[in-house]
């Protein structure tokens, strides 16, 4: 039987960000909104809806008169990441 | 982008072209780093070369003091500047010349130390030869890690004037002026270059 996918992973801009922050150490706001073409208003709904899931953590930095929002991605998030590729690969029939 | 769900094959695709965008990202100003340190050395030498023919001033080495103040001025610069982004290779990166900045500092304290003792302060111009190596090595190091061959290979210039300088001070071959002239063209060749090398790299792929 097939393994349900994370419904929390399993969306177009959810899962842009939770790749880039898995290819980097860190990356704010400004780069995230920029590298995955979306709005604002609508990254910060989904930071956090990632945030709440601990698959994200968020810190928000004072740099000189401007708030700055800095992501990385927590184990339970890199966890979630890795469980997420092998339902794919499963799905995909990728390892047969 | 939106927020929408998508089907297995697009979260594949999606996934490996977000991990793609950023894979070879190098942070932008890494190039500039390298030119800050390579001109403003390279000046110094040229000023102390320049100080000493025209005032005949013995002591002219002690300009070389002035690389703390800008060592501070750009810790200051570096604190203020926020990067939006970091990926492992720019901390691997930073780690790197974590390392080589904190063996100039204890490079140079234990020859002050030992020149204070000994009361005979000629060791100090181990720093020169040990300089270049050191940051020849970095630079090197730097190139290996973002995958550049001319930043990689460029700094053995320098590692080998150093080695020059080194051997001859322990063969009791007296240093000259000539060779702050040396050590500028050392610090073009092994940081300038590769500055304006990943500076072109950057623009390349940002």
């Amino acid at each position: 039987m097939l393994r349900e996918l994370d419904p929390l992973l399993h969306s177009q801009l959810r899962l842009a960000v939770i790749s880039i922050l898995m290819s980097v150490d860190e990356a704010d706001f400004v780069f995230l909104r920029k590298k995955t073409d979306s709005t604002a208003g609508n990254l910060s709904v989904q930071l956090d809806k990632l945030t709440a899931a601990e698959y994200i953590s968020a810190e928000r930095i004072i740099d000189g008169k401007k708030t700055r929002t800095i992501c990385r991605m927590t184990d339970k998030g890199r966890k979630a990441f890795e469980n997420y590729v092998d339902a794919l690969k499963e799905y995909l029939n990728v390892n047969k | 982008m939106e927020e929408k769900n998508i089907n297995e094959k697009e979260s594949l695709e999606l996934i490996s072209q977000m991990i793609q965008s950023t894979k070879e990202y190098i942070e932008v100003g890494k190039g500039n780093h390298f030119l800050y340190w390579g001109y403003y050395t390279t000046a110094l030498a040229v000023i102390v070369y320049l100080v000493y023919e025209i005032t005949g001033w013995k002591n002219s080495g002690y300009l070389w003091l002035l690389m703390f103040v800008f060592w501070i001025f750009m810790t200051i610069f570096n604190r203020r500047k926020h990067h939006a982004v970091m990926t492992y290779t720019n901390k691997v990166v930073n780690h790197v010349w974590y390392v080589i900045g904190s063996m100039f500092i204890v490079t140079f304290a234990v020859i002050l130390v030992l020149g204070l003792i000994y009361n005979h302060y000629t060791s100090l111009n181990l720093m020169m030869p040990l300089s270049a190596i050191y940051v020849g090595i970095g630079v090197s190091i730097t190139g290996i890690i973002v995958q550049n061959r001319w930043v990689a290979n460029l700094p053995f210039v320098g590692i080998g004037i150093g080695l020059y300088m080194l051997t001859a001070l322990y063969l009791n071959i007296p240093p000259t002026i000539s060779w702050n002239l040396l050590f500028g063209l050392s610090f073009i060749i092994m940081m300038a270059i590769p500055g304006h090398i990943l500076n072109k790299k950057e623009k390349t792929e940002c």
